[in-house]
């Protein structure tokens, strides 16, 4: 009951204030104009919002080679890249293909603590993603090596692409895949080889024969 | 209104007419019941052969033939192996490098592969856990787990055949196909496995194509 009491006192108080509002028009139009202007800048901010998928798309640095691209967790730097028709994987193996090995050698260095990055994927002209090859084992690519501060470390990627995918192709190096949640825009390097159509077709017809990857 | 005798116009109809809608009706409702009532007819299977071709929207399939293989013991703690082998000619037609996969082990949960041998979804005769199923494309001889897009490959599916098992006359596979959808928890595109509801939260692939391969015996390599 003191419920309902203290109610009645409280609503008389509130009927007056009211009735202000009402009386002073110009308060009324503001407030309308001011209701509309952030109507319109909320429709504006809607057509700024990331489209579908983009939540789970990664921050990418781009570069060329030879360039060091820093994506602020990690450094890569792509030095150079071939193609060969064979990769000597051991003393008594030897991989071929009917495509094209495509061997890129690249450094990396990270900014604050040590990682592993992921095997990297070619990402072609028309938007296809190759991933590395597994042919080769992943003990001898770059993705084995620990990427520590400062500390330029080398290795080599492998793919196996056909040579029309050479054309426009950019590699990217990225953080090895998470397992449970996903951290969203997680930092990726994309570097572009630089090739155009004759460079790619020089590079397609000149195949290495056999690349070596044993140590002596 | 009972049976006046002026209008004669408009009275014989209405007995003729109700009785004749109610026959149609029945004949309607007949005829529907004997081809199985209303239920959605089963989809036709497409029978398949040695050597078809089949579309599986993700991919590009041709089934080679299924043979027996024999591979030679590498050294003395070996021995030889026997094994039946499925030959597929498949092109990932995605945009990026998929897994070759393997079939899955029990059909009410293939509906979320996106792989190729994933999409082999029953295989008979049936064979035992132990002997398989491998799967692996075939690049120049050497093995790989790859199917890169775009990029014709020999995939490989294969049982190890006990000693003394006497291989099958013929193999069997229900071939599921894929689809563009919209992905569980965002709208974009992604590949998924055609498949239809069976009951609560459960989903059944549904079979595309049936394929009867003859199996080759004697083959050594």
């Amino acid at each position: 009951m003191t419920v309902t009491e203290q109610r009645s006192e409280i609503a008389p108080a509130r009927r007056p204030r009211r009735g202000n509002r009402r009386r002073s028009a110009g308060t009324g139009v503001t407030g309308v104009i001011a209701g509309l202007a952030m109507l319109a800048a909320a429709v504006l901010l809607q057509t700024k919002a990331l489209g579908e998928g983009a939540m789970s798309d990664p921050l990418s640095y781009t570069g060329t080679k030879g360039e060091a691209v820093d994506a602020r967790r990690f450094t890569v730097r792509l030095d150079s890249f071939t193609t060969a028709k064979k990769i000597q994987t051991s003393d008594t193996e030897t991989i071929e293909t009917g495509n094209l090995f495509l061997i890129v050698r690249a450094s990396a260095k990270s900014s604050m603590k040590p990682y592993h990055l992921g095997q990297p994927v070619l990402l072609t002209d028309d938007g296809k993603r190759f991933a590395a090859t597994d042919r080769v084992d992943s003990q001898q690519t770059l993705a084995n090596k620990w990427v520590q501060p400062d500390i330029w470390v080398g290795g080599l990627s492998f793919f196996e692409i056909p040579p029309s995918a050479l054309p426009g192709a950019r590699v990217v190096f990225k953080l090895p895949p998470q397992a449970g949640p996903q951290e969203p825009y997680r930092p990726e390097v994309e570097i572009d080889l630089g090739l155009d159509e004759a460079g790619a077709r020089k590079l397609a017809d000149s195949p290495q024969d056999v690349y070596s990857i044993v140590k002596k | 209104m009972t049976e006046p005798s002026g209008d004669r116009s408009n009275k014989p109809r209405r007995p003729v007419v109700v009785p004749a809608i109610a026959l149609t009706a029945l004949t309607v409702i007949g005829i529907t019941a004997l081809l199985g009532g209303l239920n959605e007819a089963p989809d036709e299977v497409e029978p398949l052969g040695q050597g078809a071709v089949l579309d599986q929207g993700l991919y590009d399939t041709k089934f080679v033939e299924s043979r027996v293989r024999v591979e030679r013991a590498q050294n003395d703690f070996d021995e030889d192996k026997r094994f039946l082998e499925v030959v597929f000619d498949v092109t990932n037609k995605g945009d990026e490098t998929l897994p070759v996969g393997l079939p899955p082990e029990k059909l009410e949960h293939a509906f979320t592969s996106t792989t190729f041998a994933g999409s082999l979804v029953k295989i008979t005769p049936a064979f035992d856990r132990d002997s398989g199923p491998f799967a692996f494309a075939l690049s120049k001889g050497d093995e790989t787990r790859q199917l890169h897009p775009g990029v014709p490959s020999q995939v490989i599916l294969r049982y190890r055949l006990k000693d003394g098992q006497q291989p099958p006359d013929k193999v069997t596979l229900d071939v599921a196909s894929f689809e563009l959808t919209e992905g569980f928890n965002n709208a974009e595109l992604e590949w998924g496995m055609v498949a239809e509801e069976a009951g609560e939260r459960s989903y059944l692939p549904v079979i595309k194509a049936r394929v009867t391969l003859p199996v080759k015996k004697g083959g050594t390599s």
